[in-house]
């Protein structure tokens, strides 16, 4: 049926182009023979084809436009007339006798363009006397094509101040007077429209009037362009006109289309001055208006205004823009009671938006926007409704964006509450928008309070908001969530060490309640933040220790002693193993050889209760070697207990190769170059016999099981360590226990039941290069290598 | 009637809001320039007298709303074109990104005979904002487009200043003057 429908008009307009097409052939050629009266008769006949009344008015436009661009040939045709010396006034006379109404006003029209430009008599007459003819045609669509024909026609032709028709009996009011009552036919006829055929065809009559409104909507925009209409006339004239209009039409497609032009086609300087009667007029639309998208509008509007200069703000707070603003907001969302949530909270968006271009200084208006939208959500919970949801984070983005600064944000009371009202997906994004800003704007948050506030808005992001609710997260983006979180922890920071001492704490507080799942990402860049803290610390004297809330290197490492064994519940040997060995470090630079010896002991317990993995083993041993070697501040007794125990974990390492690899790598817990006292030749030289042993027995086990050559690699590694010992000065390693080595090596790589192992060959080579480089080089160094052979 | 017909040369201005199609119009037509920003709603022409070679024309300008939400009737005006103006704003990159669109829609739209060859005008407006310090789309951006869409003439304009406008417009007349006129059906 309604393709049909569809293809009739096509079909119609066809028909009609055709009709309008062939007369327009006519018109020509009486145009080029200068036969006026048939000029006339053809043109009228053309002319015919607009008094339809099947076409939508798309395909009506279409038509109409077709008749326009013919109408200016005749127009032409009339100019050259006049200037032939037919008068102008017998033309405007003649064409009124055309026989149907429409075609002959729209001839009018188009001599009375001709007859204005003339002016052979006072523009305001000729308009005042078209428009009043236009009155001839009350159906709705032909009307108001006429008379934005009208209006096409005199746009060029007002007498405005400054353009050639304005004179003494033609002023810039007459212009207006007349825009003004072409307007007000046309809105009447638009709206008319509506209560015109069967009320089944109200959906298709509705989107045929919408697709008319820019016909209305056009005469405001004449209006703006006309240069005499100022300020004042603006305001005592041209507004007041417009809105009565507007709202006496009563009709809510008409209010709200005309507000929304009234608000784009006129300067923002304009709407600042006449802002009560503009929001005045609000209320006293339909209920049905969309106010909200109107005001909202507006505010944008202004905001960019605002933003453009910082000269024209003065004008916003004279006119007191904020307060009738949000005056008028608080009205409308009163008395429409049946607005949705995300209607009222797009308000106070807007608001909110006008505010921080307007205001920036106005904190508490800031605060007071969140408040009243505050109040509008109580007793909502947490919203579902996703419109809503993004209208509160523009809310609530707006001021962070505005002041790059969470400090200036923290201050606004009311904004944790807001955020409260977002479901717990959405205001995770918020946090992490929240700590991008921080990041982006490398805000310092100094305080203990200022963190406090902090962690409780982003704390979505630290613990789980709903314990029953087990949402599915997705992997990825918790992962991203919490190394936000953990890049935040690192970025605070304050001068002061007792300042810092409670950030650290109030952050521990926050974190400790992640659960399970958080901590691997958050404790450590508390426990190396703390650590920070604790090397600033260093130097300064034990002193004050004891005294409550001074920040002291023991009292940390206490604390972090509490925070890593948090981790057990995880569980995360490995990474607790590595944090305590971090601080145990830390420790040692701060001389606290008790407390270092403390978090030995914890990582020991570690790795013999916890890390049953042969790999991690592996890994972990290497940590604990390597931070065993760079500790200074153990006595003897301490030193060998720890010592002790590495050793003998690496000889119990799972594989041979990594045994024997963990073994002579304990042989640097014997000997520390910047330390004096640790020069245990002998225990080094045990050492890495006992790895020598242990890749013998590896090669034995290999070469039984089908033999493998890689483990060859093994022993020159040892020599390698052999080597270091030596040019150190070690004096328990030998040339002839070089020298053995050296062969036993040789004699390995070369045997049959080898295969050789381009890596090792490569290894050896550059070994003996090395050893051969040395002799070479002479002095202390090449007389202690010289008796080696290689 | 060819004579008379040519007599009337129809331009079409189109481009994103803001750009400042209307002010280079009126800076045209009316040597008027406001910094105030008004909206147009739907299409409006002006019409300008213009002298070329001897002859008299009647440039028939159109300047159009750019937003989509005030040309409820569509385009029906792009009928008979004889040249389209693309106007971007050189300070803001998206009123160039979207020349393509507003061509494209055109070609579309006003389906002349040879599209190929319809005559194009790209102009490069608001030169004059903060010393062109602000400025987001270079010249050499600029002209590659329009090399690239079959050596369309480019102008940078400043409407507010009135700077290239005449001679922006002449070579829309000039090239207006060489599209020629569709055969009615
Ligand atoms: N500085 C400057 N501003 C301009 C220029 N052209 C237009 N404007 C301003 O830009 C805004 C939009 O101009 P308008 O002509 O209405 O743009 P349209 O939407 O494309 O018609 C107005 O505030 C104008 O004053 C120009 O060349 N330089
Ligand atoms: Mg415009």
């Amino acid at each position: 049926m309604i393709s049909d429908g569809i293809e009739d008009e096509e079909k119609w307009l066809a028909a009609a182009i055709a009709g309008l097409q062939q007369n327009a052939f006519y018109m020509h050629r009486a145009l080029d023979s200068n036969n006026l009266r048939d000029a006339l008769k053809y043109s009228a006949q053309m002319l015919s084809e607009l008094r339809t009344s099947r076409l939508s008015p798309h395909k009506y436009y279409e038509l109409y436009m077709r008749a326009f661009d013919e109408l200016r040939k005749l127009e032409m045709f009339f100019k050259e007339e006049a200037r032939r010396g037919c008068s102008i006034i017998d033309l405007y006379e003649l064409v009124q006798h055309a026989g149907n109404i429409l075609p002959r006003l729209y001839l009018l029209c188009t001599v009375g363009s001709v007859y204005i430009k003339s002016k052979e008599a006072p523009a305001k007459d000729i308009l005042k006397d078209l428009v009043e003819m236009c009155r001839g045609i009350q159906h709705p669509v032909r009307g108001l094509f006429l008379r934005s024909y009208l209006s096409q026609i005199s746009r060029d032709k007002l007498p405005d101040i400054g353009s050639e028709y304005e004179g003494d009996a033609d002023t810039v009011m007459d212009a207006v007077e007349f825009v003004l009552q072409n307007f007000t036919e046309m809105n009447k006829l638009w709206v008319r429209m509506q209560y015109q055929g069967p009320s089944r065809e109200k959906e298709r009559r509705e989107k045929e009037r919408s697709e008319l409104r820019d016909l209305v909507g056009k005469n405001l925009h004449v209006l703006s362009q006309v240069e005499g209409v100022d300020l004042d006339m603006y305001r005592d004239t041209v507004l007041p006109r417009v809105l009565e209009q507007v709202v006496n039409c009563k009709d809510d497609l008409a209010q709200y289309y005309l507000m929304d032009c009234i608000i784009q086609v006129f300067p923002d300087e304009y709407h600042l001055q006449t802002l009560e009667t503009l929001l005045g007029a609000c209320p006293l639309l339909q209920p049905s208006v969309d106010i909200k998208t109107v005001l909202s509008r507006l505010m944008e509007r202004l905001s960019n205004y605002a933003a453009s200069s910082a000269e024209v703000l003065p004008e916003f707070l004279q006119v007191e823009a904020f307060a009738k603003l949000n005056n008028a907001i608080g009205k409308v969302i009163e008395a429409q009671v049946d607005m949705p949530i995300a209607g009222a909270v797009t308000l106070y968006s807007s608001l909110l938006t006008f505010t921080l271009h307007v205001h920036p200084d106005r904190l508490d208006y800031v605060d007071q926007i969140l408040g009243a939208c505050v109040k509008k959500l109580s007793g909502k919970g947490k919203l579902d409704d996703s419109k809503a949801t993004k209208q509160i984070v523009a809310l609530l983005s707006a001021p962070l964006e505005k002041y790059n600064d969470i400090e200036t944000v923290l201050k606004l009371s009311n904004y944790p509450c807001a955020m409260e009202h977002l479901d717990n997906g959405t205001n995770k994004v918020m946090a992490g928008v929240i700590i991008e800003s921080i990041m982006k704007n490398r805000t310092r948050i100094s305080t203990a309070d200022k963190v406090e506030a902090l962690f409780e808005l982003i704390k979505g992001l630290i613990k789980d908001l709903d314990v029953d609710l087990h949402d599915e997260v997705d992997e990825e983006d918790f992962k991203e969530e919490q190394n936000s979180v953990a890049r935040l922890i690192q970025m605070l920071y304050n001068d002061d060490p007792e300042e810092m001492l409670k950030i650290v704490c109030t952050v521990r507080k926050h974190i400790l309640a992640g659960g399970p799942k958080r901590l691997p990402f958050t404790v450590p860049p508390l426990i190396f933040n703390a650590l920070k803290l604790v090397r600033r610390l260093q130097g300064q004297e034990e002193n004050a220790a004891g005294k409550e809330g001074v920040a002291t290197p023991k009292k940390i490492f206490q604390l972090l002693n509490q925070t890593i064994e948090a981790l057990a519940i995880v569980p995360v040997p490995e990474l607790s193993l590595r944090l305590y060995l971090e601080c145990a470090e830390a420790a040692n630079d701060s001389d606290l050889e008790p407390v270092a010896y403390e978090f030995f002991t914890q990582a020991y317990i570690l790795y013999e209760e916890e890390i049953s993995d042969s790999r991690a083993q592996v890994t972990a041993i290497h940590l604990i070697i390597g931070t065993l070697q760079r500790m200074h501040v153990f006595g003897v007794e301490n030193r060998d207990t720890l010592t002790h125990k590495a050793t003998g974990y690496s000889a119990k390492l799972l594989k041979k190769p990594d045994q024997c690899r963990a073994v002579y790598a304990c042989s640097h817990l014997f000997w520390v170059d910047d330390n004096d006292n640790i020069k245990d030749g002998e225990r080094v030289l045990l050492c890495l016999k006992r790895a020598l042993r242990i890749a013998n027995a590896a090669q034995q086990m290999a070469t039984a099981a089908r033999g493998s050559s890689k483990l060859v690699v093994l022993f020159i590694e040892i020599l390698s360590k052999y080597l270091y010992f030596f040019e150190k000065g070690n004096s328990e390693i030998t040339v002839a226990a070089i020298q053995g080595l050296i062969e036993l090596i040789t004699t390995e790589m070369q045997s049959d039941n080898m295969t050789s192992d381009p890596a090792a060959d490569a290894f050896l080579a550059s070994t003996l290069r090395y050893i051969q480089f040395q002799k070479q080089k002479g002095g202390a160094m090449g007389e202690k290598y010289e008796p080696i052979k290689a | 009637m060819a004579s008379r017909r040519r007599m009337l040369l129809k331009v079409i201005i189109l481009g994103d809001s803001g750009v400042g199609k209307t002010s280079l119009m009126n800076q045209y037509v009316n040597r008027k320039f406001s910094n105030q920003y008004k909206a147009t709603i739907g299409a409006d022409f002006l019409t300008k007298e213009v002298q070329f070679e001897d002859r008299l024309f009647t440039l028939q300008i159109w300047d159009t709303a750019g937003q989509e939400r005030f040309q409820s009737l569509g385009v029906a005006f792009y009928r008979g074109a004889d040249c389209c103006v693309l106007v971007y704003d050189v300070n803001v990159m998206k009123s160039f990104d979207n020349l393509n669109n507003w061509r494209e829609e055109f070609l579309i739209q006003a389906s002349p005979s040879d599209p190929e060859n319809f005559p194009f005008v790209v102009l490069g407006n608001k030169i004059d904002v903060d010393s062109g310090n602000s400025r987001v789309v270079s010249e050499k951006k600029a002209r590659a487009w329009c090399a690239s869409k079959g050596n369309i003439p480019y102008f940078e304009t400043s409407a507010k200043e009135g700077f290239n406008v005449d001679a922006a417009f002449q070579c829309i007349a000039k090239n207006a003057l060489k599209n020629e006129p569709e055969e009615e059906l």
